[in-house]
């Protein structure tokens, strides 16, 4: 039945007692004779009928389900899967149409239609070729049947010469539209280029123009689902079809003077919000429950939505609405039989079994606020949102997207926020179920590198899983002359191994740091630094560092922490600041505290010194150049203050100037990473993409482990569209990079 | 910047965005993007005690209180600390998405052209 009602189209297709109907016939012979396939492929049950009758006869062997809405009582389960969503595309009545079908045909077609003949159809058609003459009306019928049986025999259908038959417009789009879809049928093992050529050859025989225009969406992979579309296009009016909806919607908007009043009315009865706080709460409880992989939370929110949809929808009593392909539709949705993807609708994949089960379960607590739902809307008369809401989907049916935004400006903020995403990306000519899929690979393996960061970030030295070092005589020794070259990775390697040896050893903690500091990695050395602090609690060098490391990650609190203890431990200024500690900074009085000290030695540059950095907190960069350029006055051949005045610069967006800084910095020290990553900062800030990644690669060549110039240059590389590197970038292949961008 | 309670990490990266878009490359993301983002930065909970920062990418401007010319294309919110990851690279703005460390309000083509590139880095001394 599915199969005839979806070939005829039903009542939509033109006017049922119309002469020129053929299809119908068409769809009777073929359903007749399939069934007699049927019988002969159940001797065999591995093998595959050459067109998918046999689902959709099975399908429509099992009992009626009176109401859509009924069937969510029922527990999914995979394999009568199939069965229900073919059952979606058929409705109470139809059996009924489908009787009356059979009446109109049978007197004008007296070649056997009824479904009694019909088991020799296909017998009778492999050996005898078509009679084409004879009234247009039996010369049609004939000739498709021949079509039909070309493709039982997996022929290639040979195109005839036919009289003249004077099909209207109408008749000809019916015949195209359903030959195509039937064609996708029979030949579904076949190739598309297969089936056009069959349709083609049907098709020019019978002198129909085969332009696509109004063969609805491209074809995919999704036959059934396209079959749907094809017949919600029919539907409209033809061959006007824009026309033909214009029309219905400005109907409806007469009816409706204002389109967004049930908009309105809603929000009103619902205070907004409601409905999404009670989804949000609903959706938190899915997520405690942790059974739902992240991924799936989009389609589930999806379907959570169209649900309660269905729900509404099934509480209307209206039996036309009722038996409407569109309640059908939204009640598979919302069992996640048909799920949304790139686009396009398509039956669910994976079998839901287990989940949607256990969805089932949890949903169940939920139920009586959707039907408060559907009762409040049954109230305000259910008419009016419901056609106004099929008016907007006529408008929109064409175009999947389209459908989903006017949703959401509907005011159903969440579900077009949970999964509007995908469809938007899809907007942007991107495979949106690819990159969520890149995304969700990414955030795992986020979560496994989570566990070794978090460590560090919560102030615990990570140490390196090989250290040639250890068991080394004098490690200390080793790291400082390492350090000295200039060989920070090595450095910290060996200093790592001292450390190790001698965890109380101040000086092994504090030039771990300087090292990580260095080489730009700030959540080692404030964890390296935190060790050499609690080893020498007042070492002045130690204290500035974690200033200068906090300040970095903009923690300023634990920043003005240390440049106060650095203040108080001094020997010379300790004086000036008050005895006892206080329990949290205020960056005024600190820097007050040390500008009196500035003025108490203006040719100390280390006051000068903490005294930028404490500016920069406070992001009043020009004062910080200034004690910068002062100390620097001082210490010319701090290749570190070279770099913080550079930093201070750059993020005072004075970038020239910072580059010109950085150059010092690194004539003095060419292997200061930091220095190397914040040139790339400095190019990447003013634009000049490719000059950036050139500096990220270099600084990472000199050290692998910096991340933050890992995240750089992955955004340079999309910058500069040198997304074929990204791949490079993403597996951290140096020498590939190295090779592409020297410096 | 005496007002310790209110200080938050964005702060920094808001401050620096509204010098960045005085720049040339600051120009050209008003040129190429051209929309206007409204950014709640809550300190620890989405929703409690938030920061409101307009990044206006049609005027060039970025500045705290919400947006005066009538409704951003998108709304973000955010805890200070995820921010600072997205803003820096850290953190991809999808997966952030899917943690629920960010929520979007508004124009769904508008929050897709919300990326870290917009962001100035910060450098480090």
């Amino acid at each position: 039945m599915a199969m005839r009602d979806l070939v005829t189209g039903a009542p939509s297709c033109g006017e049922p007692s119309s002469s020129s109907n053929p299809l119908g016939a068409l769809a009777n012979a073929l359903i007749g004779s399939s069934s007699k396939t049927q019988e002969r492929l159940k001797e065999i049950p591995t093998s595959v009928s050459t067109s998918s009758n046999g689902n959709f006869l099975a399908g429509s062997q099992e009992p009626l389900v009176s109401l859509p809405g009924s069937e969510f009582e029922q527990p999914l389960h995979p394999n009568i899967q199939g069965s229900q969503f073919l059952q979606g595309f058929r409705s109470a009545d139809q059996n009924r149409l489908s009787d009356v079908w059979d009446e109109i045909q049978r007197p004008q077609l007296p070649f056997a239609h009824g479904s009694q003949n019909m088991t020799n159809i296909p017998l009778e058609y492999a050996r005898v070729q078509p009679d084409l003459n004879g009234p247009p009306q039996q010369v049609l019928s004939s000739f498709l049947h021949s079509f039909v049986n070309s493709s039982q025999r997996g022929m290639p259908f040979r195109p005839t010469s036919l009289p003249l038959l004077g099909l209207s417009e109408g008749d000809k789009q019916c015949i195209r539209d359903r030959s195509t879809i039937m064609a996708r049928h029979f030949f579904a093992d076949k190739g598309e280029d297969f089936i056009n050529g069959q349709v083609n050859a049907l098709l020019s025989s019978l002198e129909i123009d085969t332009d696509a225009r109004a063969r609805g969406p491209v074809p995919g992979r999704y036959p059934e689902l396209e079959e749907y579309w094809n017949e919600s296009q029919a539907m409209r009016p033809a061959p006007h079809v824009a026309d033909g909806w214009i029309n219905e919607f400005a109907q409806n908007r007469v009816e409706h003077a204002d389109p967004n009043a049930w908009a309105q009315s809603y929000e009103q009865q619902h205070s907004a919000n409601g409905w999404a706080s009670e989804f949000e709460h609903e959706q938190s409880q899915l997520g405690m429950i942790g059974q739902m992989r992240g991924a799936n939370i989009p389609n589930l929110a999806a379907m959570e939505q169209t649900r309660m949809l269905a729900h509404t929808l099934a509480q209307n009593n209206d039996p036309k609405f009722q038996n409407s392909k569109f309640l059908q539709f939204v009640s598979k949705m919302s069992r996640g039989e048909i799920t949304i993807e790139e686009n396009q609708f398509k039956p669910a994949t994976v079998a839901p079994g287990d989940w949607a089960a256990e969805y089932e379960q949890q949903y169940n607590g939920g139920q009586s606020w959707a039907d408060q739902f559907a009762h409040e809307e049954l109230s305000r008369g259910p008419q009016g949102w419901v056609n106004e809401f099929s008016a907007e989907r006529e408008q929109h049916g064409s175009v999947n997207d389209e459908w989903v935004n006017e949703f959401s400006k509907l005011n159903v903020n969440d579900w077009a926020d949970e999964f509007g995403n995908q469809v938007a990306e899809g907007a942007f000519g991107e495979t949106s179920a690819d990159s969520w899929a890149e995304a969700y690979d990414e955030y795992m393996n986020e979560q496994a590198a989570l566990k070794q960061q978090s460590d560090a970030s919560r102030g615990v030295y990570v140490f390196s899983d090989l250290n040639p070092y250890v068991g080394h005589p004098n490690p200390l020794k080793e790291g400082q002359e390492l350090f000295r070259k200039g060989l920070l990775s090595e450095a910290v390697l060996a200093l790592e191994a001292e450390v190790l040896k001698n965890p109380e050893n101040a000086e092994g903690w504090r030039l771990l740091g300087i090292a990580h500091a260095e080489n730009d990695d700030d959540q080692q050395a404030i964890a390296a630094m935190m060790r050499a602090q609690e080893a020498d609690p007042t070492n002045l060098e130690v204290l500035l560092s974690l200033g200068v490391s906090h300040t970095n990650e903009l923690e300023q609190q634990a920043a003005l922490k240390y440049l106060y203890s650095w203040l108080r431990h001094h020997p010379k200024y300790g004086s000036i600041a008050p005895q006892d500690q206080p329990v949290s900074f205020y960056h005024a009085d600190v820097s007050r505290l040390f500008t009196d000290a500035a003025q108490m030695a203006p040719d100390d540059a280390d006051v000068h010194i903490v005294l930028g950095v404490l500016y920069n907190l406070s992001r009043e960069y020009d004062k910080a150049i200034e004690s910068f350029k002062t100390a620097l006055k001082l210490k010319p051949r701090d290749y570190s203050l070279w770099n913080k005045l550079g930093a201070t610069q750059a993020n005072s967006v004075q970038s020239a100037d910072a580059i010109l800084a950085y150059q010092q910095a690194l004539d003095l020290k060419p292997n200061y990473v930091r220095a190397w990553a914040n040139m790339g900062i400095s190019y990447a800030n003013q634009g000049m993409y490719e000059d950036s990644i050139r500096y990220y690669v270099r600084a990472l060549a000199m050290n692998p482990k910096a991340d933050n110039a890992w995240q750089y240059l992955r955004i340079s590389l999309s910058c500069a569209s040198r997304n074929d590197m990204l791949d490079a970038c993403d597996s951290r292949n140096l020498d590939v990079l190295q090779k592409e961008f020297p410096l | 910047m005496a007002d310790n309670s209110s200080q938050l990490k964005s702060d920094a990266i808001f401050e620096q965005m509204k010098l960045h878009l005085t720049t040339d490359a600051g120009k050209a993301l008003i040129k190429n993007i051209g929309l206007v983002y409204q950014i709640n930065i809550a300190p620890k909970k989405i929703g409690f005690n938030e920061k409101v920062y307009v990044v206006d990418l049609k005027k060039g401007d970025c500045k705290e209180g919400p947006y005066e010319g009538g409704k951003p294309d998108a709304t973000f919110s955010f805890k200070d600390d995820d921010f600072v990851k997205i803003a820096t690279g850290k953190m991809n703005p999808q997966i952030a998405f899917m943690r629920g460390a960010m929520k979007i309000k508004g124009s769904i083509s508008a929050a897709q052209k919300f990326t870290p590139d917009i962001f100035p880095k910060p450098s480090k001394m």
